[in-house]
Protein backbone atom coordinates (compact mmCIF):
# COMPACT_ATOMS: atom_id res chain seq x y z
CA UNK A 1 0.00 0.00 0.00
CA UNK A 2 1.09 3.42 -0.83
CA UNK A 3 2.07 5.60 1.95
CA UNK A 4 -1.09 8.07 1.47
CA UNK A 5 -3.42 4.69 1.69
CA UNK A 6 -1.68 4.14 4.90
CA UNK A 7 -2.30 7.46 6.13
CA UNK A 8 -5.89 7.82 4.72
CA UNK A 9 -6.72 4.05 7.01
CA UNK A 10 -4.81 5.47 9.96
CA UNK A 11 -6.94 8.40 9.84
CA UNK A 12 -10.86 6.64 9.34
CA UNK A 13 -9.53 4.27 11.60
CA UNK A 14 -9.16 7.00 14.54
CA UNK A 15 -12.04 8.76 13.09
CA UNK A 16 -14.75 6.02 12.30
CA UNK A 17 -16.80 6.34 15.68
CA UNK A 18 -17.17 10.25 15.86
CA UNK A 19 -17.60 10.04 12.33
CA UNK A 20 -20.30 7.22 12.60
CA UNK A 21 -21.84 8.96 15.44
CA UNK A 22 -22.46 12.17 14.34
CA UNK A 23 -23.75 10.92 11.22
CA UNK A 24 -25.89 8.31 12.47
CA UNK A 25 -29.27 9.07 11.73
CA UNK A 26 -28.65 11.67 8.67
CA UNK A 27 -27.29 9.03 6.31
CA UNK A 28 -28.81 5.59 5.22
CA UNK A 29 -32.18 6.10 6.34
CA UNK A 30 -35.03 4.75 4.42
CA UNK A 31 -33.78 4.45 0.66
CA UNK A 32 -30.07 5.39 -1.16
CA UNK A 33 -29.28 8.96 -1.22
CA UNK A 34 -26.60 10.52 -2.42
CA UNK A 35 -24.13 12.97 -0.79
CA UNK A 36 -24.03 15.82 2.07
CA UNK A 37 -27.61 17.24 1.10
CA UNK A 38 -28.91 13.07 0.58
CA UNK A 39 -30.93 13.60 -2.33
CA UNK A 40 -32.49 10.32 -3.19
CA UNK A 41 -31.34 8.11 -5.63
CA UNK A 42 -34.61 7.66 -6.85
CA UNK A 43 -34.43 11.22 -7.91
CA UNK A 44 -30.97 11.57 -9.72
CA UNK A 45 -30.96 7.66 -11.17
CA UNK A 46 -27.61 7.49 -11.36
CA UNK A 47 -27.49 3.77 -10.56
CA UNK A 48 -31.02 2.66 -11.74
CA UNK A 49 -32.25 -0.78 -11.63
CA UNK A 50 -29.85 -2.83 -9.22
CA UNK A 51 -32.06 -5.80 -8.62
CA UNK A 52 -29.82 -9.18 -9.01
CA UNK A 53 -26.92 -6.99 -9.97
CA UNK A 54 -23.48 -7.26 -8.69
CA UNK A 55 -22.20 -4.15 -6.71
CA UNK A 56 -19.15 -3.54 -5.56
CA UNK A 57 -19.32 0.07 -3.08
CA UNK A 58 -15.64 1.39 -2.99
CA UNK A 59 -15.12 2.80 0.00
CA UNK A 60 -18.28 1.87 2.07
CA UNK A 61 -17.58 3.43 5.67
CA UNK A 62 -20.53 1.46 7.42
CA UNK A 63 -22.35 0.20 4.19
CA UNK A 64 -24.82 2.60 4.65
CA UNK A 65 -25.26 2.09 0.67
CA UNK A 66 -24.86 -1.11 0.38
CA UNK A 67 -27.27 -2.41 2.88
CA UNK A 68 -30.41 -0.54 1.55
CA UNK A 69 -29.38 -1.98 -1.86
CA UNK A 70 -29.29 -5.61 -0.79
CA UNK A 71 -32.90 -4.52 0.49
CA UNK A 72 -33.45 -3.68 -3.82
CA UNK A 73 -32.35 -6.92 -4.63
CA UNK A 74 -28.36 -6.37 -5.72
CA UNK A 75 -25.55 -8.64 -4.72
CA UNK A 76 -23.29 -6.14 -3.19
CA UNK A 77 -19.64 -6.08 -1.58
CA UNK A 78 -18.76 -3.45 0.37
CA UNK A 79 -14.92 -2.25 0.30
CA UNK A 80 -12.84 -0.43 3.01
CA UNK A 81 -9.50 0.91 3.67
CA UNK A 82 -10.77 1.25 7.59
CA UNK A 83 -11.07 -1.88 9.74
CA UNK A 84 -12.83 0.60 12.52
CA UNK A 85 -15.66 1.56 9.45
CA UNK A 86 -16.38 -2.37 8.66
CA UNK A 87 -16.82 -3.03 12.47
CA UNK A 88 -19.25 -0.57 12.19
CA UNK A 89 -20.93 -1.90 8.94
CA UNK A 90 -20.76 -5.69 9.85
CA UNK A 91 -22.88 -4.15 13.24
CA UNK A 92 -25.34 -2.01 11.12
CA UNK A 93 -25.79 -5.40 8.54
CA UNK A 94 -26.60 -7.23 11.31
CA UNK A 95 -29.27 -4.92 12.90
CA UNK A 96 -30.85 -4.58 9.14
CA UNK A 97 -31.11 -8.18 8.86
CA UNK A 98 -28.70 -8.59 5.41
CA UNK A 99 -25.58 -10.43 4.02
CA UNK A 100 -22.48 -9.75 1.84
CA UNK A 101 -19.30 -9.52 1.75
CA UNK A 102 -17.28 -6.91 3.14
CA UNK A 103 -13.22 -6.47 1.86
CA UNK A 104 -10.52 -5.12 4.09
CA UNK A 105 -8.38 -3.20 1.35
CA UNK A 106 -7.56 -0.03 -0.42
CA UNK A 107 -9.57 0.64 -3.67
CA UNK A 108 -6.03 1.48 -5.10
CA UNK A 109 -5.20 -2.49 -5.29
CA UNK A 110 -8.91 -4.60 -4.78
CA UNK A 111 -7.98 -8.40 -4.42
CA UNK A 112 -11.31 -9.33 -6.40
CA UNK A 113 -10.98 -11.00 -10.06
CA UNK A 114 -11.40 -8.61 -13.59
CA UNK A 115 -14.51 -8.04 -14.95
CA UNK A 116 -16.94 -9.64 -11.83
CA UNK A 117 -19.48 -6.40 -11.47
CA UNK A 118 -22.07 -4.83 -12.99
CA UNK A 119 -21.90 -1.27 -10.84
CA UNK A 120 -18.67 -0.21 -9.51
CA UNK A 121 -19.75 3.09 -7.50
CA UNK A 122 -19.63 5.05 -3.83
CA UNK A 123 -20.75 7.98 -2.61
CA UNK A 124 -18.17 10.30 -1.42
CA UNK A 125 -15.59 7.30 -0.99
CA UNK A 126 -12.64 6.01 -2.76
CA UNK A 127 -12.78 8.47 -5.20
CA UNK A 128 -12.12 11.20 -2.64
CA UNK A 129 -9.57 9.20 -0.19
CA UNK A 130 -7.76 6.97 -3.00
CA UNK A 131 -5.74 8.54 -6.02
CA UNK A 132 -7.82 8.48 -9.03
CA UNK A 133 -5.00 7.45 -11.35
CA UNK A 134 -5.02 3.89 -9.53
CA UNK A 135 -8.91 3.88 -8.58
CA UNK A 136 -10.57 4.55 -12.16
CA UNK A 137 -8.26 1.69 -13.71
CA UNK A 138 -9.02 -0.70 -10.67
CA UNK A 139 -12.52 -0.24 -11.42
CA UNK A 140 -12.85 -0.20 -15.00
CA UNK A 141 -10.61 -3.99 -14.15
CA UNK A 142 -13.12 -4.87 -12.29
CA UNK A 143 -16.71 -3.53 -14.07
CA UNK A 144 -17.69 -6.07 -16.48
CA UNK A 145 -18.66 -4.49 -20.01
CA UNK A 146 -21.74 -2.86 -20.35
CA UNK A 147 -21.61 -2.12 -16.53
CA UNK A 148 -21.61 0.91 -15.10
CA UNK A 149 -18.73 3.15 -13.07
CA UNK A 150 -20.90 6.17 -10.56
CA UNK A 151 -19.13 8.30 -7.71
CA UNK A 152 -19.53 11.51 -6.07
CA UNK A 153 -17.47 13.93 -4.70
CA UNK A 154 -16.48 17.12 -2.93
CA UNK A 155 -17.06 19.55 -6.64
CA UNK A 156 -13.85 20.52 -8.16
CA UNK A 157 -14.99 24.10 -7.74
CA UNK A 158 -16.12 23.61 -3.82
CA UNK A 159 -12.34 22.06 -3.49
CA UNK A 160 -10.25 24.89 -4.42
CA UNK A 161 -12.91 27.53 -2.87
CA UNK A 162 -11.74 25.47 0.64
CA UNK A 163 -10.02 28.15 2.56
CA UNK A 164 -7.55 26.21 4.47
CA UNK A 165 -6.53 29.01 6.73
CA UNK A 166 -10.26 29.31 7.62
CA UNK A 167 -10.66 25.64 8.81
CA UNK A 168 -10.88 24.35 4.84
CA UNK A 169 -14.23 26.34 5.25
CA UNK A 170 -15.74 26.92 1.74
CA UNK A 171 -15.99 30.44 0.17
CA UNK A 172 -16.98 32.40 -3.05
CA UNK A 173 -13.10 32.90 -3.54
CA UNK A 174 -10.99 30.65 -5.16
CA UNK A 175 -7.95 29.79 -3.02
CA UNK A 176 -6.51 26.46 -3.83
CA UNK A 177 -4.68 26.49 -7.59
CA UNK A 178 -6.76 24.39 -9.64
CA UNK A 179 -3.99 23.00 -12.35
CA UNK A 180 -2.15 21.88 -8.95
CA UNK A 181 -4.73 19.34 -7.99
CA UNK A 182 -4.72 15.70 -7.60
CA UNK A 183 -3.46 15.09 -3.76
CA UNK A 184 -4.82 17.66 -1.35
CA UNK A 185 -3.82 17.52 2.23
CA UNK A 186 -4.44 19.23 5.75
CA UNK A 187 -1.72 17.16 6.85
CA UNK A 188 -3.91 14.46 8.37
CA UNK A 189 -5.95 12.98 5.72
CA UNK A 190 -5.10 12.96 2.15
CA UNK A 191 -7.82 13.58 -0.95
CA UNK A 192 -7.53 13.38 -4.25
CA UNK A 193 -9.22 15.77 -6.58
CA UNK A 194 -8.65 16.45 -10.64
CA UNK A 195 -9.45 19.23 -13.23
CA UNK A 196 -13.13 17.60 -14.61
CA UNK A 197 -11.15 17.56 -18.01
CA UNK A 198 -9.06 15.55 -16.30
CA UNK A 199 -11.65 13.03 -14.92
CA UNK A 200 -12.55 12.55 -18.80
CA UNK A 201 -9.03 11.94 -19.78
CA UNK A 202 -8.82 9.23 -17.44
CA UNK A 203 -12.27 7.59 -17.70
CA UNK A 204 -11.72 7.64 -21.63
CA UNK A 205 -7.94 6.04 -21.15
CA UNK A 206 -9.59 3.22 -19.03
CA UNK A 207 -12.30 2.51 -21.88
CA UNK A 208 -15.27 4.04 -19.74
CA UNK A 209 -17.84 6.13 -22.16
CA UNK A 210 -18.79 9.29 -19.80
CA UNK A 211 -22.56 9.20 -19.46
CA UNK A 212 -23.18 12.13 -16.93
CA UNK A 213 -22.38 14.76 -14.75
CA UNK A 214 -24.42 15.42 -12.04
CA UNK A 215 -24.43 18.34 -9.95
CA UNK A 216 -26.51 18.68 -7.47
CA UNK A 217 -28.31 21.83 -6.09
CA UNK A 218 -29.82 21.58 -2.05
CA UNK A 219 -33.34 22.93 -1.87
CA UNK A 220 -33.51 26.05 -0.04
CA UNK A 221 -34.38 24.65 3.40
CA UNK A 222 -31.83 21.76 2.88
CA UNK A 223 -29.89 20.94 6.18
CA UNK A 224 -26.79 18.19 6.61
CA UNK A 225 -24.89 16.82 9.48
CA UNK A 226 -22.00 17.41 7.01
CA UNK A 227 -22.30 21.62 6.09
CA UNK A 228 -23.51 24.35 7.91
CA UNK A 229 -25.74 26.99 6.69
CA UNK A 230 -23.43 29.22 5.12
CA UNK A 231 -22.11 25.89 3.22
CA UNK A 232 -26.09 25.24 1.82
CA UNK A 233 -25.58 29.33 0.60
CA UNK A 234 -22.58 28.58 -0.67
CA UNK A 235 -24.00 25.36 -2.29
CA UNK A 236 -27.41 26.82 -3.08
CA UNK A 237 -25.18 29.07 -5.27
CA UNK A 238 -22.47 26.76 -7.28
CA UNK A 239 -21.83 22.96 -7.05
CA UNK A 240 -21.06 21.82 -3.80
CA UNK A 241 -20.77 17.97 -5.14
CA UNK A 242 -19.98 16.37 -8.49
CA UNK A 243 -21.55 12.71 -9.53
CA UNK A 244 -19.54 11.12 -12.30
CA UNK A 245 -21.29 8.44 -14.63
CA UNK A 246 -19.61 6.65 -16.59
CA UNK A 247 -19.93 3.13 -18.55
CA UNK A 248 -17.39 0.22 -19.51
CA UNK A 249 -17.41 0.19 -23.77
CA UNK A 250 -18.57 -3.37 -24.80
CA UNK B 1 -33.06 35.45 -43.86
CA UNK B 2 -35.37 36.65 -40.72
CA UNK B 3 -33.12 36.74 -37.50
CA UNK B 4 -33.59 37.22 -34.31
CA UNK B 5 -33.57 40.13 -32.06
CA UNK B 6 -30.58 38.43 -29.97
CA UNK B 7 -28.45 37.53 -33.39
CA UNK B 8 -29.28 41.58 -34.34
CA UNK B 9 -27.23 42.35 -31.56
CA UNK B 10 -25.17 39.82 -32.08
CA UNK B 11 -24.56 41.41 -35.53
CA UNK B 12 -24.12 44.95 -34.45
CA UNK B 13 -21.73 43.50 -31.77
CA UNK B 14 -18.99 42.20 -34.13
CA UNK B 15 -19.69 44.41 -36.80
CA UNK B 16 -18.09 46.98 -34.48
CA UNK B 17 -15.85 44.52 -33.33
CA UNK B 18 -14.70 43.98 -36.81
CA UNK B 19 -13.97 47.93 -37.04
CA UNK B 20 -12.11 48.01 -34.21
CA UNK B 21 -9.92 44.75 -34.00
CA UNK B 22 -10.51 41.67 -36.31
CA UNK B 23 -10.75 43.18 -39.79
CA UNK B 24 -7.13 44.66 -39.03
CA UNK B 25 -5.48 41.67 -37.03
CA UNK B 26 -6.70 39.52 -39.78
CA UNK B 27 -3.61 39.72 -41.82
CA UNK B 28 -1.20 38.82 -38.89
CA UNK B 29 -4.20 35.93 -37.85
CA UNK B 30 -4.60 34.27 -41.43
CA UNK B 31 -0.63 34.58 -41.78
CA UNK B 32 -0.23 32.35 -38.57
CA UNK B 33 1.60 29.08 -39.44
CA UNK B 34 0.87 27.08 -36.22
CA UNK B 35 -3.14 26.17 -35.01
CA UNK B 36 -3.15 27.86 -31.88
CA UNK B 37 -6.05 28.10 -28.84
CA UNK B 38 -7.64 30.57 -27.14
CA UNK B 39 -6.56 34.47 -26.00
CA UNK B 40 -3.27 33.34 -24.59
CA UNK B 41 -2.52 30.76 -27.64
CA UNK B 42 -2.00 27.35 -26.68
CA UNK B 43 -0.37 25.40 -29.55
CA UNK B 44 -2.50 22.54 -31.28
CA UNK B 45 0.84 20.54 -31.30
CA UNK B 46 0.91 20.42 -27.56
CA UNK B 47 -3.01 19.62 -27.09
CA UNK B 48 -3.31 17.46 -29.98
CA UNK B 49 -7.59 18.00 -30.45
CA UNK B 50 -8.55 18.42 -34.00
CA UNK B 51 -5.39 15.74 -35.45
CA UNK B 52 -5.42 15.53 -39.11
CA UNK B 53 -7.58 17.25 -41.10
CA UNK B 54 -6.53 16.72 -44.64
CA UNK B 55 -9.73 15.80 -47.10
CA UNK B 56 -11.62 16.64 -44.30
CA UNK B 57 -15.02 18.16 -45.11
CA UNK B 58 -15.00 20.91 -42.09
CA UNK B 59 -17.80 23.58 -40.89
CA UNK B 60 -16.91 26.22 -39.22
CA UNK B 61 -19.85 27.70 -36.85
CA UNK B 62 -19.29 31.47 -36.06
CA UNK B 63 -16.22 31.66 -38.34
CA UNK B 64 -15.65 35.77 -37.92
CA UNK B 65 -12.72 36.62 -40.41
CA UNK B 66 -12.43 32.59 -41.11
CA UNK B 67 -8.94 32.16 -39.88
CA UNK B 68 -8.93 28.88 -38.27
CA UNK B 69 -10.93 27.85 -41.52
CA UNK B 70 -7.73 28.70 -43.15
CA UNK B 71 -5.19 27.27 -41.20
CA UNK B 72 -7.34 23.96 -41.43
CA UNK B 73 -7.57 25.17 -45.44
CA UNK B 74 -3.56 25.19 -45.11
CA UNK B 75 -3.46 21.45 -44.19
CA UNK B 76 -5.74 19.66 -46.56
CA UNK B 77 -9.07 19.98 -45.18
CA UNK B 78 -11.94 21.67 -47.47
CA UNK B 79 -13.53 23.85 -45.01
CA UNK B 80 -16.71 26.37 -45.04
CA UNK B 81 -17.33 28.94 -42.85
CA UNK B 82 -20.28 30.32 -41.46
CA UNK B 83 -21.48 33.68 -39.85
CA UNK B 84 -24.02 35.65 -39.23
CA UNK B 85 -22.04 39.17 -39.71
CA UNK B 86 -21.35 40.22 -43.00
CA UNK B 87 -18.79 42.81 -42.02
CA UNK B 88 -16.15 40.05 -40.95
CA UNK B 89 -17.55 37.97 -43.66
CA UNK B 90 -16.42 41.06 -46.33
CA UNK B 91 -12.76 40.82 -44.32
CA UNK B 92 -12.42 37.23 -45.03
CA UNK B 93 -13.34 37.60 -48.28
CA UNK B 94 -10.55 40.26 -48.93
CA UNK B 95 -7.99 37.60 -47.05
CA UNK B 96 -8.97 35.05 -49.27
CA UNK B 97 -8.28 37.16 -52.26
CA UNK B 98 -5.40 38.01 -50.67
CA UNK B 99 -3.80 34.87 -49.86
CA UNK B 100 -5.42 32.54 -52.59
CA UNK B 101 -7.03 30.46 -49.98
CA UNK B 102 -10.77 29.97 -51.11
CA UNK B 103 -13.18 28.15 -49.08
CA UNK B 104 -16.94 28.83 -49.25
CA UNK B 105 -18.27 31.66 -46.81
CA UNK B 106 -21.93 30.97 -45.86
CA UNK B 107 -23.71 34.35 -44.15
CA UNK B 108 -26.30 32.22 -41.70
CA UNK B 109 -27.32 31.43 -38.35
CA UNK B 110 -25.49 28.59 -36.54
CA UNK B 111 -28.79 27.40 -35.36
CA UNK B 112 -29.97 27.16 -38.95
CA UNK B 113 -27.35 26.61 -42.08
CA UNK B 114 -28.80 26.04 -45.27
CA UNK B 115 -26.52 22.81 -45.98
CA UNK B 116 -27.80 19.22 -46.39
CA UNK B 117 -27.59 16.81 -43.54
CA UNK B 118 -24.20 14.34 -42.71
CA UNK B 119 -22.37 16.32 -44.98
CA UNK B 120 -19.48 17.08 -42.93
CA UNK B 121 -16.48 15.19 -40.70
CA UNK B 122 -15.88 18.25 -38.59
CA UNK B 123 -18.06 20.70 -37.00
CA UNK B 124 -15.74 23.63 -35.01
CA UNK B 125 -16.53 26.64 -33.70
CA UNK B 126 -13.71 28.74 -31.85
CA UNK B 127 -15.80 31.59 -30.21
CA UNK B 128 -18.36 31.38 -32.60
CA UNK B 129 -21.71 29.69 -32.03
CA UNK B 130 -19.80 28.42 -28.97
CA UNK B 131 -20.92 31.51 -26.93
CA UNK B 132 -23.40 33.61 -29.29
CA UNK B 133 -25.68 31.12 -30.17
CA UNK B 134 -28.20 29.20 -27.99
CA UNK B 135 -26.11 25.76 -27.68
CA UNK B 136 -29.55 23.65 -27.73
CA UNK B 137 -29.71 25.22 -31.13
CA UNK B 138 -26.67 25.11 -32.41
CA UNK B 139 -25.17 22.11 -31.15
CA UNK B 140 -28.57 19.95 -32.69
CA UNK B 141 -27.60 21.55 -35.64
CA UNK B 142 -23.55 20.97 -35.63
CA UNK B 143 -25.56 17.05 -35.40
CA UNK B 144 -27.66 17.59 -38.58
CA UNK B 145 -24.18 18.52 -39.64
CA UNK B 146 -22.01 15.54 -39.07
CA UNK B 147 -21.73 12.93 -40.81
CA UNK B 148 -21.70 9.42 -38.50
CA UNK B 149 -19.01 9.66 -36.44
CA UNK B 150 -18.00 12.95 -37.65
CA UNK B 151 -16.47 15.86 -34.72
CA UNK B 152 -17.35 18.61 -32.80
CA UNK B 153 -15.13 20.90 -31.16
CA UNK B 154 -15.57 23.86 -29.55
CA UNK B 155 -13.74 26.73 -27.86
CA UNK B 156 -15.73 28.80 -24.94
CA UNK B 157 -15.35 30.20 -21.50
CA UNK B 158 -14.91 27.89 -18.57
CA UNK B 159 -17.71 28.11 -16.04
CA UNK B 160 -15.13 29.35 -13.92
CA UNK B 161 -14.42 32.25 -15.57
CA UNK B 162 -18.10 33.39 -16.21
CA UNK B 163 -18.60 33.08 -12.64
CA UNK B 164 -16.00 35.23 -11.79
CA UNK B 165 -16.60 38.03 -14.09
CA UNK B 166 -18.53 40.99 -12.55
CA UNK B 167 -20.67 42.99 -14.74
CA UNK B 168 -18.13 45.45 -16.05
CA UNK B 169 -14.42 45.12 -15.76
CA UNK B 170 -12.07 42.08 -15.42
CA UNK B 171 -12.36 39.33 -13.99
CA UNK B 172 -11.65 38.50 -9.78
CA UNK B 173 -10.88 36.07 -7.88
CA UNK B 174 -13.64 35.15 -6.20
CA UNK B 175 -17.13 33.81 -7.41
CA UNK B 176 -19.61 36.18 -8.56
CA UNK B 177 -22.40 34.53 -10.15
CA UNK B 178 -24.18 31.93 -10.01
CA UNK B 179 -23.56 28.43 -11.62
CA UNK B 180 -27.09 27.48 -11.40
CA UNK B 181 -28.30 30.59 -13.34
CA UNK B 182 -25.47 30.72 -16.48
CA UNK B 183 -27.66 30.37 -19.68
CA UNK B 184 -28.25 33.20 -21.60
CA UNK B 185 -26.72 35.92 -20.31
CA UNK B 186 -26.41 39.94 -21.30
CA UNK B 187 -23.47 42.05 -20.28
CA UNK B 188 -24.48 45.53 -20.08
CA UNK B 189 -22.80 48.21 -22.64
CA UNK B 190 -24.16 48.91 -25.65
CA UNK B 191 -21.31 46.82 -27.58
CA UNK B 192 -21.89 43.88 -25.87
CA UNK B 193 -24.48 40.65 -27.45
CA UNK B 194 -26.10 37.94 -25.77
CA UNK B 195 -24.05 34.99 -25.30
CA UNK B 196 -24.65 31.67 -23.87
CA UNK B 197 -22.79 29.82 -20.78
CA UNK B 198 -22.70 26.55 -19.40
CA UNK B 199 -21.72 24.51 -16.61
CA UNK B 200 -20.08 21.35 -16.85
CA UNK B 201 -22.52 19.33 -16.33
CA UNK B 202 -25.40 20.84 -17.93
CA UNK B 203 -22.84 20.48 -21.25
CA UNK B 204 -22.38 17.08 -20.83
CA UNK B 205 -25.99 16.26 -20.38
CA UNK B 206 -26.99 18.22 -23.35
CA UNK B 207 -24.32 16.81 -25.91
CA UNK B 208 -25.02 13.43 -24.26
CA UNK B 209 -29.11 14.46 -25.17
CA UNK B 210 -28.20 15.63 -29.19
CA UNK B 211 -26.63 12.28 -29.79
CA UNK B 212 -22.93 12.88 -28.95
CA UNK B 213 -19.96 11.30 -27.20
CA UNK B 214 -17.70 12.93 -25.16
CA UNK B 215 -14.36 12.21 -26.24
CA UNK B 216 -12.23 15.43 -24.19
CA UNK B 217 -12.38 18.08 -22.22
CA UNK B 218 -9.42 20.62 -22.53
CA UNK B 219 -9.09 23.37 -19.76
CA UNK B 220 -6.69 25.76 -21.27
CA UNK B 221 -3.73 27.27 -19.00
CA UNK B 222 -2.24 30.46 -20.41
CA UNK B 223 1.45 29.65 -21.07
CA UNK B 224 4.04 31.34 -18.39
CA UNK B 225 5.51 33.36 -21.48
CA UNK B 226 2.17 35.42 -22.08
CA UNK B 227 1.51 38.88 -21.59
CA UNK B 228 -2.24 40.18 -20.94
CA UNK B 229 -4.13 40.60 -24.46
CA UNK B 230 -4.59 43.98 -25.60
CA UNK B 231 -8.23 43.66 -27.23
CA UNK B 232 -9.97 40.46 -25.54
CA UNK B 233 -8.74 42.54 -22.32
CA UNK B 234 -10.93 40.75 -20.01
CA UNK B 235 -8.73 37.76 -18.40
CA UNK B 236 -5.60 38.55 -17.88
CA UNK B 237 -2.29 36.41 -18.11
CA UNK B 238 -2.07 35.88 -14.91
CA UNK B 239 -6.07 35.24 -14.03
CA UNK B 240 -5.73 32.64 -17.47
CA UNK B 241 -3.22 30.27 -15.00
CA UNK B 242 -6.42 28.85 -13.94
CA UNK B 243 -8.68 27.60 -16.57
CA UNK B 244 -10.01 30.47 -18.35
CA UNK B 245 -11.08 29.02 -21.81
CA UNK B 246 -12.00 24.96 -22.56
CA UNK B 247 -12.35 23.27 -25.36
CA UNK B 248 -14.95 20.40 -25.49
CA UNK B 249 -14.68 17.23 -28.35
CA UNK B 250 -17.40 14.94 -28.85
CA UNK B 251 -18.35 12.49 -32.01
CA UNK B 252 -21.64 12.02 -33.39
CA UNK B 253 -22.92 8.59 -32.01
CA UNK B 254 -24.06 5.67 -34.78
Amino acid sequence: MSDEALRNRAYWDSKSDEYQRRHRAFIGQGEPRWGVWQIPESELQVLGDVARKDVLELGCGAAQWSILLANAGARPVGLDNSERQLEHARKLMSEAGVDFPLVHASAETVPLPDETFDVVFCDHGAFTFADPYRVVPEAARLLRPGGILAFSHLSAIALICQNPENDWNVEPKLHLDYFGMHEVSDGEVVEYQLPYGGWIRLFRANGLTVEDLIEPRPSAAATSTYWNEEGREWARRWPSESIWKARKRV
Amino acid sequence: MSISEDLRRNRAAWTKANERYTDARAPEAWAREEIEWGTYGVPEDELKVIGEVADKDVIELGCGTAYFSAWLARRGARPVGVDITPAQLETARRMQAETGIAFPLVEADAAEVPLPDASFDLALSEYGASIWVDPEKWIREAHRLLRPRGELVFLCNTPLSVMCMPDEGRVEERLLRSQFELGRMEWPGDDEGVEYHLGHGDMLRLLRRTGFEVLGLWELRAPESASDHSFYDFVPADWARRPAEEIWKACKRV
